[in-house]
């Protein structure tokens, strides 16, 4: 009487249930995809889709082995905007939290004062970066050393808004029931500080982070193009479009690319420690 | 309610008249010091007088008409890459909500996307497209739509189990399920992805006026750098391109709440 009546699953509905089909899918789907662009690009399909040619879209196997002729003259490059792009996010975020933290302390002042240094992050960067150019021009004798301080302060003053408003947030959005906690124990500020608020806003300053680090390189790679001196990858990118070298150009973008890729996932690999660690 | 608009309002005007203080400050100092300091550090009021000067700087056009002629340009065109943008990005995370398959296949690369300079590939774009107007949308569009696509559908992954559970029980069809919970659910999500990405678009679209002389707030910038034409410009540009930058995003927020009176007040950043 009570027997169930079974059907059996078809294999379509017994592949979306099973985990390690799953897991699988999300990497073998986006490799192939990865793939098949790979191979249209190879084969000059993605050039008639985009009506363009190979002049302007190198093949990757030419990009490939111009990126391996020029290793030196690209690493160079590289380093003076991984610089610019690693100091700015430094300062920045660390300005940014003590910003935060001095708000935080005295939120009736604190609060709107947050918010105007989060208007800086609407600033674009294009306004931003000639501006510091121009009062940089007396720091040194040096022109590479000039613009360098030029660049690393346009990347810091868009991380500095972007972290002050996300720890802002970690550091006063606590949970209810722990503040009071502290208060029934008669908690002084700075132990409030210290032993709630800090741990509370590390999430948050991952979030900032993360949308900090590749908002550092792309400020770094456009700060490069207003700069007086010739350095980095986003000044090669056009100067070599100016002198029609496409493929050294996309041999600087891939390079781009890269950096912003690997900062991107040292970030995420830091927070999976860090946050692990701390759950 | 008096005390309270005072309370609000008192320390944004203070520490708005202590920037202006301190950028004055500086400019007395740069005064004293450099040997051209509008190039450096001009006072307010200079800059302000630039505004309602009536001499021509450039082929007859006072520096306001100037100004407000090239950013007209340039705002017209960052709307059209922000528009395309936006549709394209809603479009995407409806789809990646509706196929499993398909948000596997397209959301790793949407990260990826986001990794990638690309203001840094703005001159590539530029010769790719071979347009300097159809490069400019093409930014802003892709500027646009990946902060829209994710957190769209960061917005769709929230919605509670239970409503899910409510319209099953309802016996309601895909489409009502989607224009009654999941697409009024997504709208917070959505405004913020649009937020985050007005002011780039705007980015985007002065940063390719440089590339190319043909109009433009970017070409201006770099003309009045190189003293094509007056310096205040110059500064009349830089203030004018970080308030379209603030109220673009400012701008979002008012439709936002035009949209969704009930605005959730807690809410994630879908980052």
């Amino acid at each position: 009487m009570n027997q169930k009546i079974k059907r059996k699953k078809s294999l379509w509905r017994r592949m979306q249930e099973n985990r390690k089909i799953l897991a699988a899918e999300s990497t073998v789907l986006p490799l192939l995809l990865g793939i098949v662009i790979f191979i249209c690009w190879e084969t000059q399909i993605l050039h008639g889709i985009l009506h363009t040619d190979t002049f302007t879209l190198p093949l990757p196997s030419r990009i490939a082995n111009i990126m391996g002729d020029n290793v030196n003259k690209i690493m160079t490059n590289v380093w003076a905007t991984v610089f610019v792009a690693l100091i700015g996010l430094a300062a920045g975020s660390l300005l940014g939290y003590v910003i935060a933290v001095i708000a935080a302390l005295f939120p009736k002042w604190g609060s709107s004062g947050v918010t105007i240094v989060a208007a800086f992050n609407a600033i674009p960067i294009v306004a931003l970066a000639p501006v510091m150019t121009n009062w940089t021009k007396g720091v040194s004798e040096d022109a590479n050393t000039r613009s360098m301080v030029a660049k690393i302060l346009v990347v810091m003053i868009v991380c500095m808004a972007n972290m002050s408003i996300n720890a802002y947030r970690g550091l006063t959005e606590v949970q209810p029931f722990s503040e009071e906690l502290m208060q029934s124990l008669v908690a002084g500020k700075k132990e409030v500080l210290v032993k709630l608020r800090i741990p509370n806003s590390i999430p948050y300053i991952f979030t900032a982070l993360k949308v900090a680090v590749p908002s550092s390189v792309i400020s770094a790679l456009v700060s490069e193009y207003f700069a007086e001196y010739i350095i980095g990858v986003g000044r090669q990118i056009r100067e070599n479009i100016v002198l029609a070298q496409y493929s050294t150009a996309w041999a600087y973008i891939v390079a781009a690319c890269l950096i912003g890729i690997i900062m991107y996932a040292v970030t995420m690999i830091a927070e999976n420690i860090l946050l692990k660690k701390h759950a | 309610m008096k005390k309270l608009r005072n309370a609000k309002w008192l320390p944004m005007l203070v520490w708005i008249g202590g920037m202006i203080a301190l950028w004055e400050v500086g400019a007395l100092v740069v005064a004293s010091t450099k040997r051209t300091p509008e190039n450096v550090l001009p006072h307010l009021y200079q800059i302000i007088a630039a505004i309602f000067d009536n001499k021509p700087v450039n082929g007859g056009q006072t520096a306001i008409m100037v100004v407000l002629g090239s950013a007209g340009k340039t705002i017209l065109r960052a709307f059209y890459g922000f528009a395309a943008g936006t549709i394209l990005g809603f479009m995407l995370a409806l789809i990646m909500k509706l196929s499993r398959i398909a948000e596997k296949l397209i959301f790793p690369y949407l990260m990826l996307v986001q990794m990638i300079p690309i203001l840094g590939m703005a001159p590539i774009i530029l010769s790719i497209t071979g347009d300097i107007n159809k490069s400019r949308i093409v930014i802003a569009a892709i500027l646009t739509f990946y902060p829209v696509a994710t957190n769209t559908l960061a917005g769709f992954n929230a919605v509670e189990h239970e409503k899910h559970e409510l319209m099953h029980s309802y016996a309601a069809s895909k489409f009502t399920v989607y224009t009654k919970v999941l697409i009024p659910y997504s709208v917070p999500y959505f405004f913020t992805g649009l937020k985050i990405s007005a002011p780039m678009a705007i980015t985007a679209s002065i940063l390719v006026d440089t590339l190319q002389g043909d109009g433009g707030l970017g070409s201006m910038l770099s003309q009045s750098l190189k003293h094509g034409m007056s310096i205040y410009v110059f500064w009349l540009i830089v203030f004018f391109s970080a308030f379209i930058g603030i109220f673009s995003s400012k701008l979002m927020g008012m439709i936002e709440k035009l949209f969704s009176p009930q605005k959730r007040k807690k809410r994630g950043n879908g980052v």
